[in-house]
């Protein structure tokens, strides 16, 4: 993972995340400062009601950032041929496929935890001291990362397939759309991998839990196959 | 005894032949030519050996380790440089080195070492895309030679670079066997090139390998075959051209 972290020196993959993470996170606090009265009366406990009114946006952006990180990190490989030179020394494609996969994974730690001092921040702020609970917001941090994964890695494969990164990226994006329009309530529908960051806590938590882990061995399984296997065609 | 020998080596693309029951003998601790036109899978021959594309047929070992069973061993021993310059555009040439020599586990001071050899100490520090083609050249090279590897493979190493850097690059080639102790395997398809800088020669056409041998060797071949044997273009040609006419008999 240590060499992967020295290939993105530069790549702006890190300003992006943070940026993206600090974008992702103003929503939450300029929807509470536009419009508190609308969600301080509500019933639910404030972490549900501060995740009903924004996550749906807040999970489109970080969708949308681990598809343009997937691009980054693979676009480096291709872009000035590096690629081919890492394939002749000893260094398995799938090693290389799985630390990309741990440094995106490092990169959205960052961002879910930007993301959730903003949801601290306006529990803090606009409700009632003590209503939000450190370990609810771990809970759900510790949630949304394992629902996100199956997207990051997904990702991935595709980028670590397409030597444009134009057509990964527009794969990914799509992948985010389709998403969007996919109906919550149809269980097999929300294990899309890029649908099931949009989910938040709830009933079937932990059935998506058990699916994204199952996707996440598989897809890692995949994407070190494929990665191995494509340099005999 | 022989650093690389292949068995019938022939790669297909389809129905195109780009290489065909191809058997090079590379002896250890010289530079060993491969000369060609452009398309007679020279390329192609090299990327195979480095594992970078799968024979259709046929077998090769290094160092009398057998691919595929030895890849990673093969790999480790060998440095590389296929076609265009390879490099992480967004690092320097050092921190690209520096990946090199993490991967081949090498001693620090290596790193330096590659890059004064290349000639490109000073620029170390600059980042690799910001390099003119020549430095991009010279950056694969080091890469190649880092870590001093038994046997280099070099494809078209020369291609971009200036008179003078071409003289540079001839000469570092020329002076490694004795220099590193290895073994260099470079392809071209300038023949007066190759004739400054090999011991031995193999000839590609279309896939086959039309002579393998010292350059005295090749001399006597071609005059004993009647072609003219004064300078290594011209018995290329009748060569190719003799090869050429078999083929079209066939």
């Amino acid at each position: 993972m240590a060499l992967e972290f020295t290939k993105i020196k530069r790549t702006g993959l890190l300003p992006a995340f943070l940026c993206g993470g600090l974008l992702a996170s103003m929503i939450p606090v300029l929807n509470m400062a536009v419009r508190s009265e609308a969600y301080v009366n509500l019933s639910q406990p404030p972490l549900d009601i501060l995740l009903d009114g924004n996550w749906q946006t807040m999970a489109m952006l970080n969708l949308l950032l681990a598809v343009i990180g997937a691009c980054l990190v693979y676009h480096t490989e291709f872009a000035d041929n590096a690629m081919e030179k890492m394939r002749t020394l000893p260094i398995g494609e799938g090693r290389m496929f799985l630390g990309k996969t741990l440094v995106l994974a490092c990169m959205c730690i960052v961002v879910l935890i930007i993301e959730t001092a903003a949801l601290a921040t306006c529990g803090a702020i606009w409700f009632e001291s003590g209503d939000i609970v450190w370990p609810d917001l771990m809970r759900n941090a510790g949630c949304m990362l394992l629902l996100l994964l199956p997207a990051v890695i997904l990702s991935l494969l595709v980028a670590s397939l397409c030597e444009n990164m134009w057509i990964s990226f527009g794969i990914g994006v799509l992948g985010v759309f389709i998403a969007t329009m996919m109906p919550s309530e149809n269980f097999a529908l929300s294990l899309f991998p890029f649908a099931l960051h949009f989910h938040v806590l709830g009933e079937k938590t932990a059935e998506l839990g058990v699916g994204a882990a199952v996707e996440i061995l598989a897809l890692v399984a995949a994407g070190a196959v494929i990665q191995k296997i494509r340099r005999r065609f | 005894m022989n650093m690389i020998e292949t068995h019938d080596l022939t790669k297909n693309y389809g129905d195109f032949q780009a290489v065909f029951k191809v058997n090079l003998h590379v002896p250890k601790g010289g530079v060993y030519g491969f000369v060609g036109p452009n398309g007679a899978g020279k390329s192609t021959t090299m990327k195979m050996l480095l594992g970078l594309t799968p024979p259709t047929e046929g077998t090769f070992s290094i160092n009398g380790k057998t691919y595929p069973k030895a890849r990673q061993e093969i790999l480790r021993s060998t440095g590389s440089f296929i076609e265009a310059p390879a490099f992480y555009g967004n690092l320097t040439g050092e921190e690209n080195l520096e990946l090199i020599r993490r991967i081949l586990k090498l001693p620090k001071s290596s790193v330096a070492e590659a890059l004064e050899l290349v000639g490109l100490a000073p620029f170390g520090k600059r980042l690799a895309k910001k390099y003119s083609l020549g430095m991009k050249q010279r950056l694969g090279l080091a890469g190649a030679l880092l870590g001093r590897p038994p046997l280099l493979i070099l494809d078209e190493p020369t291609n971009g670079l200036d008179p003078a850097g071409i003289h540079e690059v001839r000469e570092l080639i020329r002076s490694l066997p004795k220099q590193l102790d290895c073994t260099v395997l470079v392809s071209s398809h300038l023949l007066s090139e190759i004739q400054l800088m090999a011991d031995h020669i193999g000839i590609l056409d279309r896939g086959k390998l039309l002579f393998e041998g010292t350059m005295e060797e090749l001399k006597t071949y071609a005059a004993s075959m009647g072609y003219p044997a004064d300078n290594l273009e011209d018995t290329f040609l009748a060569l190719v051209h003799q090869a050429e006419e078999g083929g079209r008999r066939k």
